[in-house]
């Protein structure tokens, strides 16, 4: 057992040295357009001058560092950095990093307009309509809504960011069970879309009121105490909002290690009695159905179908507006004290909610539990300690007293030098598992795939046999599909102390399973659900041209992380059948597959690096 | 209590457990699981054969709605405090007790419980009802993680040195972990991998020794073993290896290496460690499952029943048991969809039905296969839920009750004590939330001992043993 361990030099993860060319400086200015502008509390403001544990002597401001935009100098280094940005990499792109460089890239990326959202996209393909195919109570148009986002070509950074923070602040569309749930999920999406590069405080405050979450963490509906019947409120948000989306369970230092107490016992962060207190203030809620109207359905005219307003507006305390009115709050009076807060008796429901998110908010907690977990979700599922604290003091203050801006903390995880530095390449620990939905949808974006009906049919892809064992918007739990301190057993991973969250997918199953799905995806005749197809037209033009081609979809799928002795493999396989500029269609077309299938089943594109 | 001690034990049982696969780590293909470890035998020789079951019930089943209060005085008690409604009739989250009649259990020996408490299954466990009326199926009451017996004084006492309990209580991922594991997430063995250690040297093949027929969960891994996952259609193989890929065996071959292909890189090698494991013991499963045919019927009348298609081809597996080389084996199914904060009522009756369904067919087929008094099934879930209603729901709570099911089982009868139907009641920390008077460590180590774990070897399964006055529940003979 042992023998089989490899040896593993954890140096590497922690020390890294930056690029020669790369300007470490990234404390930039918050975004102008940042629409809500956060104060920091003092106590906040003090630690971050601090530093947060950075030896005792006080900051001298440094010279202002010169101002060199740092650039990729070869196409691995610029695909390498758009891969860990964003769903794919084209050679355009690679191009245009290669002149204006990584920072400028990022900002012209995250400064795109939102092409088109996942509600409007479900309008323009009709199915919010009443028909007779009932798309208001069918969970598919969602998935094809997610599928066509992820695989359409724009805002590829911004969804990148967004499927990141989809697995953070998680809802399922299998767990909707009310109609218009496709609308409801999509709403979801582009809540999160929306905020991705703005104020974490603002899409706290929007995921909670959400009408998806508000159904999935069971908000909506949720009502005050009643001593006569012992009626209590439901602490399902209260917990997980502290466990999951804000604070997790124990006391963290901004480099996201535990604190412990004089027993050297990690310190919780919260009681059941904070849950249970939290809980009245996420009381009162219920969807709101200002302006509905109810249409016959189309197969049971008796039944009537609200119309799609109630899943697309945040939930309401106001009772008049719920879909059965009344003038009776449902919102608890009692005082709430949790994390040392106390919200008074009788205080207004929108002002507790206030109070309770601001608490959250400004836990210290917040910058480290998110931060890690998005460089677990972007880079790697190891960072050094002092990653996440670079990364948690950025979003503790962006430079200029803003608390909580994601577009400064996902440029800081984006642009951090362990991120970019090509000792990751050598270090056998850094990097992650690609999930496979990330590389399903790599290759749809990557070979031009498109839907012939436009409706973009791929369905629920969950099941481990006949699917990829993971679907986008499904996770089956809140808990993600995986857990960010997974550690599988019996392993090196174990053995090293280290984590790997996407390896909760990965089983004697599961490893089959995905490389049989691309198999039959990216050689499909009709395409994926008998609808989307990829093009390959730069391959298919290269296929008489093993090595050309090899290089073509190891840069683009793998920013050329593929070793050259799998190059081999690969090469040797494709030149087992001659392919000339004469071949048929179909003799291209297999070289082109077999070329895809290979690199995307070899463990060195399956970990990013 | 003295804490040290128990880790003592621990550490005396994996320190010989080491050294006892070292030697077998040697002398076999450990790593690919496919060669036997050789003689140092842990359970008796022979060729016996023992199976346990695990089912898991994600989310943490509603115990009030599992076994419910039936007897007049404690089911008004259970209806007043969830909102039931006027003359025992339905309302809040509770269920007529018209509706439990049929239902009601009857244990042997006169059994009294708490106050005199009578339960009734929930309706839709007609199956269940009738293995307990046979003998074969036990609740186990008020189970659940603890280090050591606890009172509600002590639960309440901030020394938590004096007075240890579980870390993050309530929390739905640690306490699966806990329950699994002993330890919160992040725990790399659990219990039935722990078991499978020592099982490891009594199988021909020390790969099928713990299999998982539902996602990976920490429960099956052991300090040695190996979690091996088949899917619900058997082990699935690599089409493109199979078969030529893209018409070309070229390809074909080239796929194989690079899925077994080293790799310096920690999760490349870990990766293709997995992927390999699959690819060689696809080939021996499915030739293994092939001859195997059983009658029993694991389809509903209607809808599809995901417990019972995983169960399906674990009772498919304990047929090729001979072919697969096992003796002793621990697998793990699952079921979701438990969390019902919100429509309680609404969803738990259906999740009830399908569990009835699942393990009733399992054990039939366990008859048919002629395992029925080698195999023991066992229900496990995150936690019970709160006995005071949120309006529609309950809560994250802590002890619950449990179902042991196989031929073996003492059944007709309750194990443990049942709790008082109360929220104030010192049986109980807030709201109905249960302390559990059987600890996770009694219940497996229960089992275990039915499985073949000598006593010296229990605390390495079950780790807080020894702060227990007993460790077999006698559930099992």
């Amino acid at each position: 057992m042992k023998e089989a361990l490899h040896p593993v030099n954890l140096d590497g993860a922690v020390e890294v040295d930056a690029p020669s060319d790369f300007n470490p400086i990234i404390a930039d200015a918050p975004s102008p357009t940042s629409p809500l502008v956060y104060t920091i509390p003092s106590a906040s403001l003090a630690l971050a001058a601090c530093g947060g544990g950075g030896g005792g002597s006080s900051p001298t401001p440094a010279p202002p560092p010169t101002v060199q935009v740092a650039k990729p100098s070869t196409d691995s280094e610029a695909a390498r950095f758009i891969l860990k940005s964003s769903l794919s990499v084209s050679e355009a792109e690679i191009t245009n990093i290669k002149s204006i460089g990584y920072e400028p890239w990022l900002n012209a990326q995250m400064d795109a307009a939102i092409s088109q959202t996942g509600v409007a996209w479900l309008s323009s393909r009709g199915y919010d309509q009443i028909t007779a195919d009932d798309f208001f109570d069918n969970e598919y148009p969602g998935d094809y809504m997610i599928w066509n986002q992820l695989m359409s070509d724009a805002n590829g950074v911004r969804k990148r960011v967004a499927l990141a923070l989809s697995e953070f602040f998680v809802v399922s569309l299998g767990g909707l069970d009310f109609s218009w749930r496709a609308q409801s999920i999509a709403f979801y999406w582009d809540q999160l879309n929306s905020n991705a590069f703005g104020n974490f405080r603002k899409l706290l405050e929007d995921i909670t009121l959400n009408p998806a979450m508000g159904y999935y963490l069971s908000t909506r509906g949720n009502r005050k105490e009643d001593t006569r019947s012992g009626r209590v409120p439901d602490e399902n948000y209260s917990r997980e909002v502290m466990q999951l989306f804000t604070i997790g369970l124990y006391q963290l230092n901004n480099d996201g290690s535990r604190k412990v107490d004089a027993n050297n016992q990690p310190i919780e962060t919260y009681t059941n009695a904070d849950v249970t207190n939290l809980a009245r203030v996420f009381t009162g809620y219920d969807w709101d159905f200002t302006g509905n109207v109810r249409t016959p359905d189309v197969g049971d005219p008796t039944r009537l179908i609200n119309s799609t307003g109630y899943v697309l507006r945040p939930m309401t305390l106001d009772p008049t507006k719920w879909e059965r009115p009344s003038t009776t709050s449902q919102h608890s009076t009692l005082e709430a004290t949790f994390l040392g807060t106390t919200i008074p008796a009788n205080t207004d429901g929108t002002a507790a909610l206030k109070t309770a998110l601001d608490t959250l908010f400004n836990h210290a907690n917040v910058g480290p539990f998110f931060g890690r977990q998005m460089i677990q979700r972007l880079v790697t599922s190891n960072p050094s300690a002092a990653y996440v604290d670079r990364v948690a003091r950025v979003f503790n203050n962006n430079g200029s007293g803003v608390r909580g801006d994601l577009r400064a903390v996902f440029k800081a995880i984006l642009l951090d030098t362990e991120a970019m530095n090509t000792a990751g390449l050598s270090t056998p620990t850094f990097g992650k598992v690609r999930e496979p939905m990330l590389r399903f949808v790599q290759w749809a974006r990557t070979f031009g795939a498109a839907s012939t009906s436009g409706n973009w049919r791929i369905g629920n892809l969950s099941d481990i046999v006949s699917g990829l064992g993971q679907s986008a918007l499904r996770s089956p739990s809140v808990f993600n599909f995986f857990r960010p301190g997974y550690v599988p057993a019996n392993t090196a991973i174990a053995t090293n102390s280290l984590v790997a969250p996407e390896f909760q997918l990965v089983n004697e199953s599961s490893t089959p399973g995905y490389v049989n799905y691309m198999t039959s995806a990216i050689g499909s005749t009709n395409g994926v659900g008998g609808d989307v197809k990829a093009a390959y037209t730069s391959e298919l033009a290269l296929a008489d041209n093993s090595a050309g081609l090899l290089d073509r979809i190891c840069l683009l799928l793998a920013a050329n992380q593929i070793s050259d002795s799998t190059k081999a493999t690969i090469k040797t396989a494709l030149d087992a059948t001659t392919v000339t500029a004469a071949s048929t269609t179909a003799e291209k077309q297999r070289r082109v597959y077999m070329a895809i299938l290979l690199v995307m089943a070899s463990p060195d594109y399956l970990v990013q690096k | 209590m003295h804490i040290g001690k128990m880790d003592d034990l621990s550490r005396r049982a994996f320190l010989r457990r080491s050294k006892q696969v070292a030697i077998a780590g040697t002398a076999s293909s450990w790593a690919m699981g496919l060669a036997g470890i050789g003689e140092a035998a842990a359970f008796s020789a022979g060729t016996d054969y023992k199976a346990l079951v695990c089912i898991f019930l994600y989310g943490g089943n509603d115990h009030n709605s599992t076994l419910i209060p039936f007897d007049s005085t404690n089911y008004d008690l259970y209806s007043a405090i969830r909102g039931g409604g006027a003359g025992q009739t339905a309302g809040g989250i509770t269920l007529a007790r018209a509706s439990l009649a049929a239902t009601a259990l009857t244990p042997s020996g006169g059994q009294v419980l708490t106050n005199n408490l009578q339960y009734a299954l929930a309706p839709e466990m007609t199956r269940l009802k009738a293995r307990f009326d046979e003998g074969k199926m036990a609740p186990v009451l008020n189970v659940g993680p603890l280090i050591a017996p606890l009172t509600l004084a002590q639960y309440q006492s901030s020394n938590l040195i004096a007075n240890p309990r579980p870390a993050k209580l309530f929390s739905h991922n640690d306490q699966q972990s806990t329950w699994q594991s002993s330890k919160p997430e992040g725990a790399t063995d659990g219990w039935g991998g722990r078991m499978g250690d020592l099982a490891l040297s009594s199988n021909a093949n020390t790969l099928f020794t713990c299999i998982s027929a539902t996602g990976n969960a920490v429960f099956l891994s052991g300090e040695q073993a190996l979690s091996y996952q088949v899917s619900s259609s058997g082990a699935l193989a690599v089409n493109g290896i199979k078969n030529a890929l893209f018409g070309s065996s070229a390809g074909s071959a080239a796929l194989r290496t690079l899925m077994t292909q080293t790799s310096n890189h920690v999760l490349e090698a870990e990766y293709n460690r997995v992927a390999k494991r699959s690819i060689d013991a696809e080939s021996v499963v499915t030739a293994a499952l092939q001859p195997v045919t059983l009658a029993t019927s694991f389809t509903p009348a209607t809808g599809r029943n995901s417990l019972a298609e995983q169960l399906r081809v674990v009772a498919r597996m304990i047929a090729a048991r001979q072919p697969l080389g096992a003796r002793r084996q621990v697998f793990m199914v699952s079921m979701g969809g438990f969390d019902l904060h919100d429509n309680l009522i609404r969803n738990q009756g259906g999740l009830m039905g399908q569990l009835d369904f699942a393990m009733d067919a399992f054990y039939r087929a366990t008859i048919e296969l002629g395992v029925a008094d080698n195999v023991t099934t066992f229900t496990a879930s995150d936690f019970g839920r709160t006995l005071q209603s949120n309006g529609d729901g309950s809560d994250h709570g802590w002890g619950s009750h449990h179902f042991i099911l196989g031929g073996a089982v003492n059944g007709g009868r309750y194990y443990g004590v049942a709790p008082q139907v109360s929220v104030t009641s010192p049986d109980q920390v807030g709201q109905g939330r249960l302390l559990p008077t059987v600890s996770v460590d009694q219940y497996a180590a229960t089992l275990a001992s039915w499985f073949g774990v000598s006593t010296s070897e229990l605390p390495s399964v079950a780790p807080n043993i020894g702060r227990f006055s007993s460790s077999n529940l006698g559930f099992l003979t």
